[in-house]
């Protein structure tokens, strides 16, 4: 790395270099870089005396003397102002600040002005000091003014509240009753226009709501009559001014200062990044090294979170029972009672996601002291707060306030799920309750091959599992649509009144529904009885595979058609009578309208949701359990896990929380996730939002 | 408060070309300046740097002598009046309007004197209490003018607020404005892309094409002197009629040889010094003058004509084939197919380089 | 065909034809008439077994059991024992906390979630939004076994953290995903030049959020509410995994075991209790159904 001969501003616009020494030497770099030889020798011989003599060098002294000077000049400052603030006690601090800034600026304009031409650091002081003389005299008359203005009001106020004149409250509290009255005549105007039917419902809500806001504000205007209500009022809205006012104005002047940072460029002799180096040990201290404050200390925090909490947790310590990472690995083999592989595994991710979240605070330290040196290299001053806060309340926003989300996100939905992932790798089954050990891919195995008891369930689960999604959602869905259909003819009357019976399927909470059922059908309940007694023998649904199977279908087709029916009713309301019309004129009747109209239509605009209703049933437990909790049972082919009604995700409850056996029943979830994320991948790939 | 633009540039996140670049423009207390070109051409980003709504690349932007650049847009004291008016759909036409003054504490006195004057001025003092959704397009475009006013901005901002009227009722909005104007006194910033509005509004039009200023200075100047080809293209309806040509022994001769035209006084230097060259002639439809002259004439035939009242435009053919739009006077008897003579005054002239676009007298400063 | 039915309406000589409608055929009348008949026998089927439900929970005529062929003699008895003998109105509370802590968490996380999406462009928006379409399709059972343990973990801690606390981070947990996409769906159709007019008037991004885009989303931060609401209230599963001590039940798990448990069964207390709750969600329902309806499309139509 050599010297550029030219420092870059953060717009990206090259300056002149003010400090001759390293104008000098990267002249000669420059050199030095074109040349071969022996004029290489001794332009490198001249670079290194350069060096050697640099505190020898005109400009070095030069710039030694100013920097002195500087620091004198500073503690003088320093100390005038401790004195100038413990001197005159003012009655608005905020002014005498500002006059004291204004002779501070005033100083260092006169101060640094000489030294422009030395170095930009003086330069930015100095211009600093310009811009300041330019906007702080504006604000400290702005503020006197206001000052003035809130003590002539707030005399005002006591006046008035001296007078205290009862002749106008009495005028007031009588112009009052005026305007009630007037309002109340006219809300009455309007019902009785109501009652004659010249308007409707609708636009007398409307309208008495534009009357109250009318009448309110009409009040408000009245009372500010009283002279002291007036004052009072006027007296908060200018405290607020004289509260933010001055603190817009500065922000102004900040942006104009921070304007001149930005394109006052820096000059370095150094030219590798060693403050990031140096400071990547420890987060917040090349921000610290650069005088970033804050943001060191933003740092410095993450990092207190990364060495005092996440790496000691990976370690083992400060867990609950688990030994960190390590416990991933051990599962608490030979612990323990106390010490349960689950605890274990589930310490062992925790351990992991906080060091992830370590790992990205780190991440982003490093890149941003690398990033904020090698600007500082080019020449390009590193932020402030004022400009870093600028950023974040600007770029920050959304990650902010998408924090939480994360935070749940991680901890109840992905922790639960990964921890299901790690347990389809393990043995934990009846007997491996508090210790299991890691077993591979044996779990999947047996469900693939159908091995063992839990295996040989699977396959037939599986089968029932689909006929039962495609059965009950497509009859649904084939119910509702076609019920749909019918309700919308032209000329059928009440719709509402269908509409309304059809609704009470998805309005009654369906686990009631279900439960309710469940008692019909049961071996001596009444709905058995019924069909008995119709059929002409004993007909127990709940002791009959098919039955139930047959029932449950049903049941699902009751309840799941009314949304479909709603659902398909609005779309057809929405269909345009213009196309029905031109299919009219095109010749298109009766069926063939519906064939080739309606139903793409429709199908077109619930397709997407037709995948989500397969999905829900797919998973639908409340009707499986709550009907028959997957009954008969039939153990000679499903062993004393499940029943023949039962599916895959009411095998998975019965596996993981009745049977213990947990790592299969997560393997059986594993594999269901995945199809299921992939189903909804499939659907989601084409939807606009995801393209957008 | 003047607003003054040096040398801004925008280059939006991710794209590699600036949308816009380079743009100085001295805005003077109390001018109504008027930002104007076709769709794309940086105009609204121009407009929304101005407000603060889309950050500066590169330049500066001062209000006064006070530096913009980063200043938040509701520090910038200014107001905006949008395309889509931006009504808060949820608040009443009333809070609409006080919604800036509450968000400053101001008293409640205040904010009723403010917003009964703005009601006033735009005549919408009996829908105060409606909500936007309850009152007409043109209703509520006067609201978003109302919400603009009642802050007594230093800036005003607008737009294309009037894009979304029917012709009628933005006919009688922009009389509406330029009499705000004239009462108010507000620099305002108007961004169009109508050159009617830009015409009849402005005191000040700034062209931008592609990002760049065509040209800047008051109505007139932009209609009779149009510094190049597309000015003279953009401003003004019927557009200007060109006839592609060269110079040839310091005359212009049109590209089909179908007429010629003696350099008009002044600039006979300046077609010599172009001899050869490749140039455009631009004459405006009204400044044909029938019959014949001693320095030019043009003979075409009359193919369309337009009846607008009180002026007629005739679309002719000249012999060549080219087209040719005559704004006569509509008492004036013309009938179609008829052979027409014309002939344009040595000062309704404007030459334009064909290459370049630039006007001829601009072409030699810049050289 | 169209002559035939001109003379049946001759017969009415007088009457004008007004109706835009042609005038039916015979073979529309038969359809017609077969279309009251499929919509009254469907509605038949929903109502019969509701009516029933309706007439059991009245019916003292009944003891455990319900049974329709009995007589039937009007009595309140069966909500005595449900008020007097089960945790009814226990179970009530804690579904009611339970549904409505969920929907206020899940408002509170996602308006802010929806917000930023619809209108910020932030680096990692992108792949974001594809992880919260996955995580979407992870089912909420995926977790099971971890839950015990995570509860275990997190009690040891913080006391106070009981399962029903679980139950609801759980619910609004699988809630936020899709509902951010709801929700910004929404947001994306409210111009953004209110925001800007906002800005500009003085708001902070908080401001803007707080006082111009959540009023003006309140229709559909209600449906997401009631979504939220009305999920977990209706939710089976996940109470019957956390939940074990009958006093913490909500209404799924404590009415099921007033058919389920031998001892404490109690039918016709059952079809009184299942009536209690279903009653105000049904007139909810129907009052709402126009946005209940737009507020599921919604979702995955616009996206």
């Amino acid at each position: 790395m050599k010297i550029a001969p030219k420092v870059i501003d953060q717009i990206g616009e090259a300056h002149e270099r003010k400090n001759l020494y390293l104008r000098e030497l990267a002249a000669l770099e420059e050199k030095a870089a074109a040349a071969g030889g022996d004029e290489l020798k001794a332009l490198q011989k001249k670079i290194a005396e350069l060096r050697r003599n640099k505190s020898e060098h005109p400009y070095q002294k030069e710039l030694a003397a100013y920097r002195a000077a500087e620091k004198n000049f500073l503690a003088q400052l320093k100390a005038e102002e401790a004195r100038e603030k413990a001197g005159q006690p003012d009655d608005d601090p905020a002014l005498a600040k500002l006059s004291r800034e204004i002779r501070q600026s005033q100083k260092e304009e006169a101060f640094y002005e000489p030294y422009v031409e030395l170095t930009y650091d003086a330069e930015l002081a100095w211009r600093n000091a310009v811009v300041k003389l330019r906007h702080l005299p504006e604000m400290m008359e702005n503020r006197r003014l206001l000052n003035e203005h809130i003590a002539r009001v707030q005399k005002e106020k006591q006046t008035a509240a001296a007078h205290g004149d009862s002749a106008i409250k009495a005028q007031i509290s009588a112009e009052k009753k005026l305007i009630e009255k007037k309002y109340a005549l006219r809300n009455q105007e309007l019902k009785e226009k109501q009652k004659s039917g010249m308007i409707s419902p609708k636009a007398v809500h409307n309208e008495s709501r534009v009357l109250k806001r009318a009448k309110a504000e009409e009040i408000q205007m009245l009372e500010m009559k009283d002279p002291l209500c007036s004052k009072t009022e006027e007296l908060r809205a200018l405290q607020h001014r004289h509260k933010v006012e001055l603190k817009e104005e500065r922000a102004v002047m900040q942006a104009d200062l921070s304007d001149l940072y930005r394109r006052i460029p820096v000059e370095t002799e150094d030219h590798l990044p060693l403050r990031a180096w140096v400071g990547s040990l420890i987060p917040g201290l090349s921000q610290l090294l650069n005088q970033q404050f804050v943001k060191a200390l933003l740092f410095f925090l993450s990092g207190l979170f990364t060495f005092l909490v996440a790496i000691p947790y990976a370690l083992g310590f400060g867990n609950f029972r688990g030994q960190g990472i390590a416990g991933l690995i051990s599962l608490a083999e030979g612990g323990k009672r106390v010490d349960r592989s689950i605890i274990f595994m589930i310490e062992g991710i925790i351990a992991i996601i906080l060091l992830l979240f370590a790992a990205a605070a780190y991440y982003f330290h490093i890149r941003d002291s690398f990033h904020v040196e090698k600007q500082r290299l080019k020449g390009i001053r590193p932020n402030r707060w004022t400009e870093t806060r600028q950023e974040i309340s600007r770029n920050g926003f959304p990650y902010i306030v998408s924090a939480p989300a994360l935070i749940v996100i991680v901890f109840i939905v992905l922790l639960p799920a990964i921890t299901t992932i790690l347990l389809s790798f393990t043995n934990m089954d009846p007997k491996n309750q508090s210790k299991f050990v890691w077993i591979g891919l044996e779990n999947y195995k047996t469900l693939a091959l159908g091995q063992g008891v839990a295996g040989k369930a699977f396959w037939l689960i599986l089968g029932w599992t689909v006929i039962w999604t495609l059965a009950a959602t497509t009859l649904a869905i084939l119910i509702g649509f076609f019920l749909a259909l019918l309700v919308n003819q032209e000329r059928i009357r009440g719709k509402r009144f269908w509409r309304t019976i059809y609704l009470l399927p998805w309005a009654v909470p369906a686990f009631i529904t279900i439960m309710f059922f469940s008692i019909m059908l049961a071996p001596n309940g009444p709905l058995t009885e019924i069909i008995s007694a119709i059929v002409g023998h004993t007909v127990n649904v709940k002791s009959d595979t098919t039955l139930t199977r047959i029932a449950l279908v049903m049941l699902q087709g009751w309840l799941g058609s009314s949304y479909i029916f709603l659902l398909c009713t609005g779309i057809l309301q929405s269909i345009p009578s213009d196309l029905y019309e031109a299919a009219d004129i095109d010749g298109a009747r009766g069926f063939q309208r519906i064939r080739h109209i309606t139903v793409p239509l429709v199908l077109f605009q619930i397709a997407p949701l037709l995948v989500t209703q397969y999905t829900f049933n797919f998973n639908n437990y409340s009707i499986i359990a709550l009907f028959n909790d997957g009954g008969p049972f039939f153990p000679s082919l499903y062993g004393n896990l499940a029943g023949s009604s039962d599916i895959l995700i009411s095998y998975i409850y019965k596996l993981t929380i009745d049977k213990q056996y947990q790592a299969l029943g997560a393997s059986i979830t594993v594999i269901v996730s995945a199809v299921l994320m992939f189903i909804s991948y499939l659907g989601f790939r084409k939807t606009k939002a995801f393209n957008s | 408060m003047d607003v003054s633009l040096n040398n801004i540039g925008k280059k939006y996140e991710g794209r590699e070309k600036f949308t816009i670049r380079h743009i100085d423009l001295e805005i003077k207390s109390q001018d109504f300046c008027v930002i104007l070109g076709p769709s794309g051409c940086g105009k609204s980003t121009l407009l929304r740097m101005i407000a603060g709504l889309n950050s500066i690349t590169e330049g500066e932007l001062l209000f006064g002598d006070k530096l913009m650049n980063k200043v938040e847009p509701k520090d910038r004291n200014i107001a905006m009046v949008f395309q889509s008016y931006a009504l808060y759909p949820h608040m009443t036409v009333y809070d609409n309007m006080a919604f800036s003054l509450k968000m400053r504490k101001a008293s409640k006195e205040l904010i009723h004197e403010r917003v009964m004057e703005a009601a006033e001025v735009l005549q919408i003092k009996d829908y105060l209490y409606n909500r936007p959704a309850e009152i007409s397009g043109g209703q509520r475009q006067r609201v978003a003018l109302g919400r603009a006013m009642v802050r007594k901005p230093a800036v005003f901002l607008m737009d294309e607020p009037l894009s979304n009227l029917d012709a009628k009722l933005r006919e009688h909005m922009r009389v509406e404005l330029v009499r705000l104007h004239k009462r108010l006194g507000t620099t305002s910033i108007y961004v169009t892309h109508d050159q009617t509005e830009a015409m009849t509004m402005a005191t000040k039009i700034v062209l931008l094409n592609n990002g760049v200023i065509q040209q800047q200075g008051p109505p007139e100047e932009l209609y009779q002197h149009p510094a190049n080809l597309f000015v003279a293209g953009f401003i003004g309806t019927p557009t200007m009629n060109t006839f592609a040509g060269q110079i040839e022994s310091g005359q212009f001769v049109s590209e089909g040889g179908s007429f010629t035209m003696a350099a008009p006084e002044g600039m006979r230097e300046l077609f010599a010094a172009h001899e050869g060259r490749k140039i455009t002639l631009g004459v405006r439809g009204e400044r044909f003058e029938e019959g014949l002259s001693d320095l030019n004439h043009l003979e075409m035939k009359v193919e369309v004509i337009e009846m607008l009242g009180k002026e007629q435009l005739l679309y002719c053919t000249l012999k060549d084939g080219k087209q040719c739009v005559i704004s006569a006077p509509g008492y004036k008897k013309y009938t179609t197919d008829e052979d027409v003579v014309f002939h344009v005054k040595p000062e309704a002239m404007h030459f334009f380089d064909t290459e370049s676009g630039l006007r001829l007298e601009n072409l030699s400063e810049k050289k | 065909m169209q002559k035939a039915k001109t003379k049946t309406k001759a017969k009415k000589a007088e009457q004008l034809y007004l109706s835009d409608r042609r005038p039916l055929t015979a073979m529309g009348r038969v359809m017609l008439a077969l279309s009251y008949l499929l919509l009254i026998l469907w509605a038949v089927a929903i109502l019969w077994p509701l009516l029933q439900m309706l007439v059991s929970a009245f019916n003292g005529g009944q003891s455990k059991y319900i049974s329709l062929t009995g007589d039937f003699h009007f009595s309140l008895k069966h909500f005595k024992f449900l008020f007097e003998k089960t945790y009814f109105l226990i179970w009530v509370k804690n579904t009611l906390i339970i549904a409505a802590s969920s929907a206020l968490l899940t408002l509170l996380i996602v308006s802010f979630t929806g917000y930023a999406y619809s209108r910020y462009r932030f680096s990692g928006r992108k792949a974001s939004l594809m992880s919260i379409l996955l995580i979407q399709a992870i089912p909420v059972f995926a977790g099971i076994t971890a839950y015990y343990t995570m509860h275990s973990i997190i009690s040891a801690i913080f006391p106070f953290f009981t399962r029903q606390a679980l139950l609801v981070l759980i619910y609004a947990g699988g809630g936020i995903a899709s509902n951010t996409f709801i929700l910004k769906g929404y947001i994306d159709s409210i111009s953004s030049e209110l925001d800007d007019a906002a800005h500009i008037d003085g708001c902070s991004n908080m401001q803007v959020y707080r006082l111009i885009i959540m009023p003006i989303a309140r229709p559909m931060l209600a449906i997401i509410a009631l979504w939220s609401f009305i999920g977990p209230f209706m939710d089976y599963m996940m109470p019957r995994i956390l939940l074990t001590n009958p006093q913490s039940y909500t209404l799924a798990t404590g009415l099921f075991t007033l058919i389920n448990d031998v001892r404490k069964m109690n039918q016709p207390a059952f079809a009184a209790g299942g009536l209690l709750t279903a009653v105000p969600i049904i007139i909810l329902f129907i009052s709402l159904q126009g946005q209940l309806v737009s507020g599921l499309s919604q979702g995955s139509v616009k996206g």
